[in-house]
């Protein structure tokens, strides 16, 4: 898949500005972005339901969508009967429909639930119900928008090995997510869009390195049991080049450092300083800091 | 996307709207009730009616029953032609599935059809149930030579209303809340139309007015074949009054519609109920 210089405009607002995008056979892009930043209206523009005013968008094959909506569906009738329906769609006759839809149902994990009207199936099930239909036509491109934004842990890892197998077998992928901490041991590069602009396109570890700080939250206690540590004492302990934030618990403070060697350090200092150092573990994500950082919204 | 590969497709909307419409059984059976309920309705207001002041049909005079019945049963048509183009889009609007269907490899034309087909192929089945009911109850002396060539005058109809249909279709694909105007248009269309009472009790301007009116035009034609037996000569003159008539609301429909969904896709306000 290749977006080539996308501009689309609604009224007065400009959702997508010269975007560019490349996507090989078997990559798991992941898209990122705030609230409003493009995403759902480029994956729009990919899937052919919003034209753009400007740019050329070259898709090599057959395009799936798991659209991000909770409503996608004929609710009254089953998953079985829904994927039926999609299939004849994609130009399959109603046996051979039948037949990929069992299939694909099988391989979502749905087996067990054909005949359930989708309006009883869980939302997780909706969601491994929707990447199904994405794949009736054997798509080459499969559009992902938001697929594990209301699931829980288990669910959402579900979805993503179900794309990860998807893409093993050479769909390329192109996966928009909230949950910026998937995107490390799931994607194989990241966009990361801003007010419809690629503010970042590279690997996650490129991301990463755009991460500002490492932050740690560390427990610490006063070692001759003289009551809670206050902030500025702990802070004066760790000395210059650190930057230390209470939490709302007793004891627990968050640690920030630009030098590499910084966190360490000021452990050590906080031993020799009177205080016991009872856990020390990184704070948020690199992968939340660096989007926060490209995003502006870390402050 | 040829037309051949295009019509498989068409039974599968309507395997779905079968499904659907089995799971709503109460639906089906308040359909019935409220045609049953017309029926009575209508029958005890053919007392109230001189028989002397029904109008003659190719010579033959008319009972109100006949005469209401077959009015009835076109002014049915229109609403539910009309009505079904634009609930169609609506519903997959509002189910969030419009989207979804869209996405697919398939006609744009294959989706509205396809999406009105059950329940268009739903209607002469209630109407014959309507007909069947009536001609048992009040023995209708309808002239089964008439049978043919008003058929063919009500199949000339359906392209005129179907037109129609997608216009409105298209306003509420784009404007959301349509189906309340189509209700007021089909009920001003059926009052000048001569569907419940003969147009020579309308106002003279009035009557001048919806003696222009299709609906009125095909339900002349009807009656005349229906009530008066006239045959396929006498129907000549609605049928190529109807021609061109149907051509432009066809024409324009299909014009109008797809300017709608090419402003929608350009707004990406597609799928906003």
């Amino acid at each position: 898949m290749l977006v080539r210089d996308v501009v689309c405009r609604f009224a007065d607002k400009t959702a997508l500005d010269g975007v560019d995008l490349a996507i090989a056979p078997g990559e798991i892009r992941a898209l990122l972005g705030p609230n409003g930043a493009g995403k759902t209206t480029l994956i729009r523009v990919l899937s052919g339901l919003v034209k753009p005013q400007q740019g050329t968008v070259f898709t090599c094959g057959r395009v799936g969508l798991v659209p991000s909506g909770d409503r996608s569906f004929y609710l009254r009738i089953s998953g079985l009967e829904n994927l039926i329906f999609f299939a004849r769609l994609n130009g399959l006759k109603l046996r051979q429909a039948r037949s990929r839809a069992q299939e694909l149902l099988e391989a979502v994990g749905l087996a067990e639930v054909v005949n359930r009207p989708v309006g009883r199936c869980s939302h997780g099930m909706q969601k491994r119900l929707a990447v199904a239909r994405a794949l009736l036509g054997d798509p080459q491109v499969l559009l992902v928008d938001e697929a594990t934004h209301d699931l829980d842990p288990e669910a959402a890892r579900r979805i993503r090995e179900l794309v990860r197998g998807i893409a093993d077998q050479g769909t390329a992928v192109l996966w928009t997510t909230q949950r910026v901490e998937e995107v490390p041991s799931f994607a194989d590069s990241v966009t990361l869009l801003l007010q419809g602009v690629v503010v970042f396109a590279g690997s996650p570890a490129e991301l990463v390195a755009r991460a500002p700080t490492d932050r740690y939250l560390i427990q610490v206690c006063t070692r001759d049991a003289s009551g809670p540590p206050q902030l500025a004492a702990v802070q004066l302990v760790a000395g210059p080049g650190t930057t230390i934030t209470p939490t709302n618990d007793v004891g627990y403070f968050v640690l920030a450092s630009r030098n590499p060697r910084g966190v360490g350090l000021a452990v050590a200092r906080l031993v020799n300083g009177g205080f016991d150092v009872i856990s020390c573990r990184q704070a948020d994500s690199e992968m939340e800091e660096a989007f926060l950082a490209l995003t502006g919204a870390a402050a | 996307m040829s037309v051949i590969s295009e019509a498989p497709k068409l039974a599968a909307f309507v395997r779905r709207d079968f499904r659907i419409a089995m799971s709503y059984r109460m639906g089906a059976l308040g359909g019935l009730i409220a045609i049953l309920t017309q029926i009575v309705a209508f029958s005890l207001l053919g007392k109230l009616v001189d028989p002397a002041r029904m109008p003659l049909f190719d010579g033959t005079r008319a009972t109100y029953v006949e005469f209401v019945v077959i009015g009835i049963c076109l002014n049915l048509t229109v609403l539910m032609v009309l009505h079904e183009l634009a609930r169609a889009v609506r519903t997959e609007q509002l189910t969030g599935t419009l989207e979804s269907l869209l996405v697919t490899p398939t006609r744009i034309g294959t989706v509205q059809v396809g999406s009105t087909l059950f329940n268009l192929l739903y209607i002469p089945i209630q109407l014959f149930l309507f007909l069947a009911v009536i001609a048992v109850v009040f023995g209708l002396d309808l002239h089964t030579a008439g049978i043919l060539p008003a058929t063919v005058l009500m199949l000339e109809f359906l392209p005129f209303v179907w037109g129609l249909g997608l216009i409105a279709a298209g306003a509420v694909l784009t404007f959301r809340r349509g189906t309340g105007a189509i209700g007021a248009g089909v009920a001003l269309v059926g009052l000048g139309s001569g569907a419940f009472f003969p147009l020579s009790v309308l106002p003279a301007w009035l009557a001048h007015i919806a003696a222009y009116n299709p609906l009125a035009i095909v339900l002349s034609g009807v009656r005349d074949a229906l009530i008066g037996g006239a045959g396929w000569q006498a129907l000549a003159t609605p049928m190529l009054e109807l021609l061109p008539l149907a051509v432009a609301s066809v024409s324009a429909g299909m014009f109008l519609f797809r300017f709608f969904l090419r402003r929608e896709r350009r707004l990406g306000t597609l799928g906003l109920y």
